[in-house]
């Protein structure tokens, strides 16, 4: 490199030419004047005198010399490189084929790497969009010992972290809830995010138009206001300019729309509007404002400057402690209360970082094999160019000029290949991001900005780099003299060594790619045959969130679903329905129940059985296809004022009443003031995620425990979307003021749980093919290229009697030896780095056995597939014909 | 032979005049300019130099190593042909001057 660009005419070597030239003219002159007559020592003297001021001179020239030179340095390189890029332009336009095929691979290659770098960049990489985004931290309330990953947190108990702080310099309340929205239309379902007064102050959100909530609108006495999303504004009203000032009735109160929020992702979820706490009438009900069990706050802060989340963390456990032992029923030690500081930042992260982790090590391997293609297209046609190398080496052209050479091709390569991907990876932006979007809040930041263009511009160097470096290995010592005695030398040793060792290199990466997309895609299938529980097919579920105002008490809203059912009962295309509290898979509420059994003692460390609190109608389990294993289900008597019965399932059976039957057994969810008969058990439904094991779980009727936020489901024989505003009309015709939501068919429920994973299976599929693609075509070239020049010595066979199938087999036994050697190491590979899938994997071993030899046998195929046409050539040799051109 | 007296740039059409016949050294110029002038424009040889290689860097002038007539290494210069055509224009407006500035001397008295 440094002979490359250094520039001719050092300071030193200018220095010395100089002072050469001036001590020659003082000699001269002195000598003149010797000639003349003088004296040595007067003639030297004079000499200098006439001369002027030598030291002065000598550096005005030195400096003129010196800036000369390197203009011309400058110059030439100018030049050269004109003339570089012209004879590259000219060298590729020549050999189109070659061109197109390099430039296509390196944009797929660079393309999907701009891609996945720019969703890394954006969701991983990117500081928060907050203020002090650094400093703002989720906090959790976990309770190990009983199987809860997150309590959330009371208002006392909010009010005493509060007070008790210093490592958090603010503390910021939020949950959120539907709520129905009157006035301005019709009736709206909207999510509401209930927030602190200063929860956009915390996070650092400035108000689009109007104004966020002021100090104390989170008081008891502070008239309503409301805070509009971006969305809901613009999407549900139109963007109505005059928006601030208007009025909404919820709750049964006149709300102030005061401000609208900027179109940025909503932390920590999307919300419709936002209120303060005090707003809400379960938050600021009595039970919850002086119960410490009431927890159904989450909690944000914004730690103190210059504290790290450990120093956090290590403060709110001492206060955490203090608290346990201040109010140890809030804290039973059998649960194992604790808290939990998470940067913010990670909280919003962690679902993505490993799909994204995986999808830029896929996509770099892609390149990877892309290089070594074009590396061993480049030596091929090295080869075939070799007279005229050889020619331009004689002609005088150095090694350092076809290196250089070399380079200009490979660059301009690189850069047509990257101008190509960047605009490949900007038309699958969109894609993109709604891929993220299903794994992080933040998928809305993704975007091709300077630093993406950064990355995408260095990639594009290093590759330009590593696919001029390589083939330039086996002659690195005597290129020129290599060049200079003709292909034969190029073909041979080094250079073909090189282009195998290339090959192998190829299998093996993409022997890894495909063995992580085959784990990947029997992940996927496991997945997809797992028994949830429950038969999803033509169920329609969708949520009835009953007006809290109106629906005061439980008559009103068992009365609303009796009649709601009634009218739908025998209705044509109805087979049942059923109202119930949630329903499989629905992805957010979680209710749990602490229990007694009857006739178990408690344990001694305080700790009760726990299940997660479900609620059904009598038609539940039919209509879901949920199995009865024994008992009774739940029957229209089992009414509000009946005796309380529960059913349990398998999972809660099994551990809790092992040897006997459930049956007929009692519990008790309020410390055995009043007990519970369970009547039945039924199967076990993956509630949470296919991926999930199922829970214990505890139904109680739905007439026992109803609910306003309610899901409706109905199994139909008729077209979903009918039905579904059929049963809207009903609801209407029940009660106008009362709008359905997140209308949706349970298989589609279904299919948004498996989406996560198939998008990514066939995104690293798709990236395993195009690897094994490249590694085909780059295979059948470097075997099309050993037949083309064996051709003599395979003319020699045929004439001393081999005959086409020994032919055949000799040239696919020289290919599939370098597809064995490079899958055996790429089984290794893939066995070391399969172990960092073991998150992404569901019931899949990473060393999965059926996976590594299914893909070794993919691999082997279309390898051999990739042989077989220069085989077959080879195999067609006409023996008089190769010996002739001997 | 050069100073403030002289001409901005005569110094520069003398070389270039000097190397038109063919390649010389440093001091081969200087002596040259020293004898067809008279010594009429010596003042400081030493100011030859810097000219010198002022001419090289406008590429007027390329240089190489030879040896002299006693075999001693000197640097020699050589007009390249951008030089050559420098010294024509250089020559053409030196002359104009010239002639200008006599005809105004030999005017008569207005």
């Amino acid at each position: 490199m440094r002979r490359l660009f250094r520039l001719p005419g050092r300071s030193t070597d200018i220095a010395r030419e100089v002072d050469s030239e001036l001590r020659f003219h003082l000699d001269m002159r002195a000598q003149e004047l010797m000639d003349a007559g003088m004296g040595p020592q007067a003639a030297r003297l004079a000499a200098l005198q006439v001369f002027g001021d030598l030291p002065g001179i000598a550096t005005e020239c030195r400096t003129i010399s010196t800036r000369g030179a390197r203009e011309r340095a400058r110059r030439a390189l100018m030049t050269g490189l004109l003339h570089d890029l012209r004879f590259a332009l000219r060298s590729l336009r020549k050999s189109p084929g070659f061109t197109l095929v390099s430039v296509l691979t390196l944009a797929l290659g660079i393309g999907a790497n701009t891609a996945v770098f720019s969703m890394i960049r954006g969701v991983l990489l990117r500081p928060l969009p907050y203020e002090h985004g650094e400093r703002l931290v989720y906090l959790r309330q976990p309770a190990p010992l009983g199987g809860v990953a997150n309590a959330q947190f009371s208002p006392l108990e909010l009010a005493d972290y509060r007070q008790r702080s210093r490592a958090m310099e603010s503390l910021v309340e939020y949950h959120s809830m539907p709520f129905i929205l009157l006035g301005q239309g019709e009736p709206r379902r909207v999510q509401t995010g209930v927030v602190s007064a200063n929860f956009f102050d915390v996070l650092g959100v400035r108000p689009l138009r109007g104004r966020t909530f002021r100090p104390g609108e989170d008081q008891p006495t502070a008239a309503p206001v409301l805070v509009l999303s971006y969305g809901f504004w613009q999407n549900r009203l139109g963007g109505d300019p005059a928006i601030v000032g208007k009025t909404f009735e919820m709750n049964d109160r006149i709300h102030t729309v005061v401000g609208v929020l900027p179109p940025v992702p909503q932390y920590p979820a999307e919300n419709d509007v936002y209120m303060p706490s005090s707003s809400c009438p379960f938050r600021m009900g009595q039970f919850t404002l002086n119960t410490r069990t009431a927890r159904m706050l989450h909690l944000f802060g914004r730690m103190a400057p210059a504290t790290t989340v450990a120093q956090a963390q290590t403060e709110l456990e001492a206060i955490a402690g203090t608290l346990r032992s201040e109010y140890p029923a809030a804290y039973p030690s059998g649960q194992g209360f604790t808290i939990s500081a998470t940067s913010l930042h990670d909280e919003l992260t962690k679902d993505a970082r490993p799909t994204l982790l995986l999808l830029i090590g896929t996509t770099a391997f892609v390149l990877l094999i892309a290089c070594a293609n074009i590396a061993n297209l480049t030596l091929a046609r090295l080869t075939r160019r070799s007279r005229e190398m050889a020619l331009r080496a004689a002609l005088g052209a150095d090694r350092v000029r076809l290196f250089r050479q070399m380079l200009t091709e490979s660059g301009l390569l690189a850069l047509a290949g990257g101008v190509l991907g960047l605009a490949l990876a900007a038309a699958t932006m969109r894609l993109l991001t709604g891929f993220a979007a299903r794994f992080t809040p933040r998928a809305g930041e993704i975007a091709l900005d300077g630093e993406v263009l950064v990355f995408t511009l260095v990639v594009c160097v290093l590759t330009g780099l590593a696919f001029a470096v390589l083939p330039a290995l086996p002659a690195r010592a005597n290129l020129v003299s290599a060049l200079k005695e003709g292909g034969a030398a190029v073909s041979g040793g080094g250079s073909s060594r090189i282009r195998a060792a290339l090959v192998v290199a190829q299998v093996a990466v993409s022997m890894v790619l495909l063995v992580g997309a085959g784990l990947m895609l029997r992940s996927l299938l496991e997945l997809q045959s797992v028994n949830p529980g429950f038969d999803s097919q033509r169920v329609l579920t969708m949520t009835l969130d009953l007006n809290w105002s109106r629906y005061t008490s439980s008559d009103l809203i068992l009365g609303f679903h009796d009649r709601l059912n009634a009218r739908l009962t025998g209705q044509p295309g109805v087979v049942s329905t059923a109202s119930t509290l949630t329903f499989p898979l629905d992805g957010h509420r979680r209710f749990n129940v602490s229990f007694l059994i009857e006739g178990q003692p408690p344990a001694e460390d305080g700790a009760q059985p726990l299940g997660d609190l479900r609620s059904a109608s009598p038609d539940y389990f039919p209509t879901l296809g949920i199995p009865l294993v024994t008992g009774r289900q739940f029957t229209p008597s089992d009414g509000p004022n009946a005796p309380q019965v529960a059913i349990v399932n398998q999972s809660l059976a099994r551990r809790y009443f092992a040897r006997e039957t459930a049956v007929g057994k009692r519990i008790s969810a309020d410390t055995g003031k009043t007990w519970i008969t369970i009547v039945g058990v039924v199967g076990d439904v993956r509630h949470y995620g296919l991926e999930s094991e199922p829970t214990d779980e505890v139904y109680l009727p739905f007439a026992q425990l109803p609910i306003r936020e309610s899901t409706f489901l109905v199994r139909t024989t008729a077209d979903p979307g009918a039905m579904a505003r059929r049963i809207g009309e009903e609801v209407l015709a029940i009660d106008a003021g009362q709008p359905v939501a997140n209308v949706q068919t349970l298989e589609e429920v279904r299919g948004e749980a498996l989406a996560n994973p198939r998008l990514t299976t066939t995104l690293i599929l798709l990236f395993a093919l195009l690897a094994l693609c490249i590694t085909a075509a780059g295979l059948g070239g470097v075997i099309a290229f050993s037949v083309s020049q064996r051709t003599q010595e395979i003319g020699v066979r045929m004439a001393l009697g081999a005959g086409r199938g020994e032919v055949l087999g000799m040239v696919l036994r020289e290919g599939l030896r370098l597809v064995g050697l490079g899958l055996v190491l790429g089984a290794l590979a893939a066995i070391l780095l399969g172990r960092l899938m073991t998150g992404l994997l569901f019931h899949v071993e990473t060393t999965d056995p059926l996976t590594f030899a299914g893909m070794s046998l993919v691999l082997v195929l279309i390898a051999a597939a990739a042989c077989l046409v220069p085989a077959r050539r080879a195999a067609t040799v006409d023996p008089l014909i190769a010996l002739r051109s001997y | 032979m050069a100073g403030s007296d002289l001409y901005i740039g005569t110094l520069d059409v003398l070389i270039l005049k000097a190397l038109s016949w063919g390649p010389m050294h440093g001091y081969g110029i200087g002596r040259w300019i020293r004898q067809t002038t008279e010594d009429v424009l010596s003042v400081q040889e030493g100011a030859l130099y810097p000219a010198l290689h002022r001419l090289q860097r406008r590429g007027w002038l390329d240089e190489e190593w030879g040896v002299t007539e006693t075999g001693r290494e000197a640097k020699y210069y050589r007009l390249t042909p951008a030089g050559r055509r420098q010294l024509r224009s250089e020559v053409e407006r030196w002359r104009a001057y010239a002639r200008a500035v006599s005809a105004a001397l030999d005017a008569a008295p207005a």
